[in-house]
């Protein structure tokens, strides 16, 4: 078997074996494991508007998860994207509240960038520690997405709160309806179309460009790619900058798009599950896509249709828990064990 | 005063277990990201066999050994199986919060929170006036923590174990060398990280207070995570740290009750996250050769896997 097969089957074993288990834990707690799985069935493709909620909720997985791609390739683990996510999605909120009177297009476009813009100067910071001083990027990335959830809870509980909002939870003001690129279910062309042509140019990218391949030397061996002429600061730089961008550009898509309006805490686990997406996609494009579009249906079945399904909600969390304890196994390590030395590998 | 010192205390107390769990992962080389859902975990398994048999010492025992069987899990999992220490953390972390939720809703049949009989004995008594009167609150596990906290000083820097731990930190092939099997003594330090995550959950859940809440913890584990870099991972650090942290906590739950001050609660939130940038950051820039950690680090956070 070739090794690109064997990860895909591996990884697949686990995904399944992650599922049966939670199934399991379903089971044991008196649901019938027939009806959990017509209803992740129902809930994620057959019962009414399940697929548009599908890709509704694969889209944020999707972009997050690219940017996680794009991190792991040169050997940096972005686990932010929350952060990245929530300041995006706040600094196009302030766009387009302040501009209210502008053509719809052109506060988009500008509300766009700049949440793109936010999302970069968020990872850029850990980045720059890292390239700059070698902090470790797992920790300042995840201390930025704490923060970051933070400044979206003072954001829509102060300055920017709905002040006739009754809601036990504090949200934001709506948007102008002309702003959006959506109706409340998601998805229209618009956003398919922009969605897929961000996969396909960070297919090319990754795949195709003098610059992709930089970043996967850098990932494989630092000291090596340095040899070859490549500047790895920059290139490690370039390679935050593009993992933020990506999640920034997501939290303005779910602006514009199916939120309208932001609330404290809103898709808390986007972030982690962007990770788990592109782990299970194997940090490749391709596989991200059908990753997150998997993940999307799981979480439109248990977390969003939850009367169709009546799954739940935390079974997900779990869910994800799982696989991201599981998928990173290496079954090499596994197989490897009986061989001699294979005390000295495993530990 | 005395308000702010004992809500230091109360909120740092589950701080300085989690954070001593951490330092023994930590000096283990393990990057352990799964003390948040190793502490939720004690949390609710405290609650729920403490509320079954009605003893609360039941329920800890229970919880210390829940969170010993996941560290467990996590350690054949990192280790004979090859997986990233750092993504089977946060999945033990979610493991923790989502199975919590769940089976709050299995065995409970109730969403958000359930409240319990059970409680921790609170050994100052007699105090009913005056602002001595908090002191009185303050369970016994807090009491106990300065303890714990000197016991895995005394471990770590005097006993054979934390020698062998300190000699698998930082470079596991000289232990190797001399007979240590590194994986084992990971192991026993992933064993005692999961009790005192335990003790640090239960204390959240029947200590100084006596219910459990979905989500409890709320970044806690994490924070405690901070604490143990931001301590330079020796356990009398990480426990100052762990305490700071606290203090922060009580002007944060301080400054909610005084609406005079016009300090918003998530400013104040903000403050470890801030400075564990800056410590690790600045960390890294002073003592970055001697990392003790790094070696039995490196070797576990390869990039290709």
């Amino acid at each position: 078997m070739t090794g690109g097969l064997q990860r895909v089957a591996s990884t697949a074993v686990l995904v399944v074996f992650s599922l049966l288990l939670t199934v399991l834990i379903l089971w044991v707690s008196g649901y019938r494991v027939g009806d959990v799985f017509s209803g992740i069935i129902q809930g994620a493709v057959t019962a009414t508007g399940a697929s548009t909620s599908t890709i509704r909720w694969a889209i944020p997985l999707l972009l997050i998860g690219l940017g996680v791609v794009i991190g792991f390739r040169a050997g940096f683990f972005n686990i932010g994207g929350q952060g990245q996510f929530y300041m995006g999605a706040c600094c196009a909120l302030a766009v387009s509240l302040g501009w209210r009177e502008g053509p719809a297009p052109l506060v988009i476009l500008c509300g766009t960038l700049a949440a793109i813009g936010a999302g970069t100067a968020w990872s850029l910071l850990p980045g720059y520690l890292r390239v700059r001083f070698g902090t470790d990027e797992v920790l300042t990335t995840l201390m930025m997405s704490f923060i970051g959830a933070l400044v979206l809870q003072y954001l829509t509980a102060g300055p920017m709160r709905n002040p006739s909002g009754t809601g036990q939870t504090a949200a934001s003001e709506r948007i102008p309806d002309s702003f959006r690129i959506t109706d409340g279910s998601g998805v229209s062309t618009t956003v398919l179309l922009l969605v897929g042509g961000v996969a396909v140019l960070v297919w090319l990218l990754l795949e195709r460009t003098r610059f992709g391949l930089a970043m996967t030397l850098v990932g494989r061996n630092p000291t090596m790619a340095r040899w070859q002429g490549i500047n790895a600061g920059r290139v490690g730089l370039a390679t935050f900058a593009l993992s933020g961008a990506l999640a920034g550009l997501a939290g303005a898509v779910e602006l514009y798009g199916p939120g309208a309006r932001l609330v404290t805490g809103f898709s808390p686990e986007v972030g982690f599950t962007a990770v788990v997406v592109a782990l299970v996609g194997l940090l490749t494009v391709g596989g991200t896509v059908v990753a997150a579009v998997l993940f999307g249906g799981l979480q439109s079945a248990i977390l969003f249709l939850p009367i169709v399904t009546d799954l739940p909600p935390p079974a997900l969390v779990l869910l994800h828990g799982m696989v991201a304890f599981l998928v990173t196994i290496k079954f090499q390590a596994v197989w490897r064990r009986t061989g001699p030395g294979a005390k000295a590998m495993a530990s | 005063m005395e308000q702010i010192l004992a809500t230091t205390l109360r909120s740092a107390a589950p701080l300085v277990l989690v954070a001593t769990a951490g330092v023994f992962a930590f000096r283990a080389g393990i990057f352990h990201l799964g003390l948040e859902g190793l502490m939720i975990a004690g949390a609710f398994t405290t609650v729920a066999v403490g509320d079954a048999t009605g003893s609360v010492e039941l329920g800890i025992l229970a919880a210390v050994g829940v969170c010993m069987i996941l560290s467990a899990l996590y350690w054949w999992v990192i280790g004979p199986l090859g997986a990233n220490v750092i993504i089977a953390g946060l999945g033990l972390t979610s493991i923790g919060l989502g199975g919590t939720a769940f089976a709050l809703g299995a065995i409970f049949d109730k969403r958000g929170s359930i409240f319990t009989d059970v409680v921790l004995p609170r050994p100052v008594r007699g105090i009913t006036s005056g602002p001595g009167v908090i002191i009185s609150e303050l369970s016994i596990l807090v009491w106990i923590t300065p303890l714990i906290v000197l016991a895995a000083w005394f471990a770590l820097r005097r006993s054979r174990f934390g020698l062998r731990l300190a000699a698998v930190g930082e470079y596991p092939f000289s232990a190797r060398s001399v007979g240590v099997n590194p994986s084992i003594v990971r192991l026993q330090a992933l064993l005692i990280a999961g009790a005192l995550c335990a003790l640090g959950g239960a204390e959240l859940s029947v200590g100084a207070l006596r219910n459990f809440t979905e989500n409890m913890t709320n970044g806690r584990g994490f924070i405690a995570f901070v604490a143990v870099i931001f301590g330079a991972w020796h356990p009398i650090g990480a426990a100052f740290a762990g305490l700071f942290f606290g203090f922060a906590d009580a002007i944060g739950i301080q400054s909610q009750i005084n609406i005079t001050e016009r300090v918003p609660r998530e400013f104040v939130l903000m403050i470890p996250f801030v400075i564990t940038i800056f410590a690790v950051w600045l960390g890294g820039l002073w003592r970055r050769r001697s990392l003790e950690a790094e070696a039995g680090y490196a070797e576990l956070r390869e990039p290709d896997y």
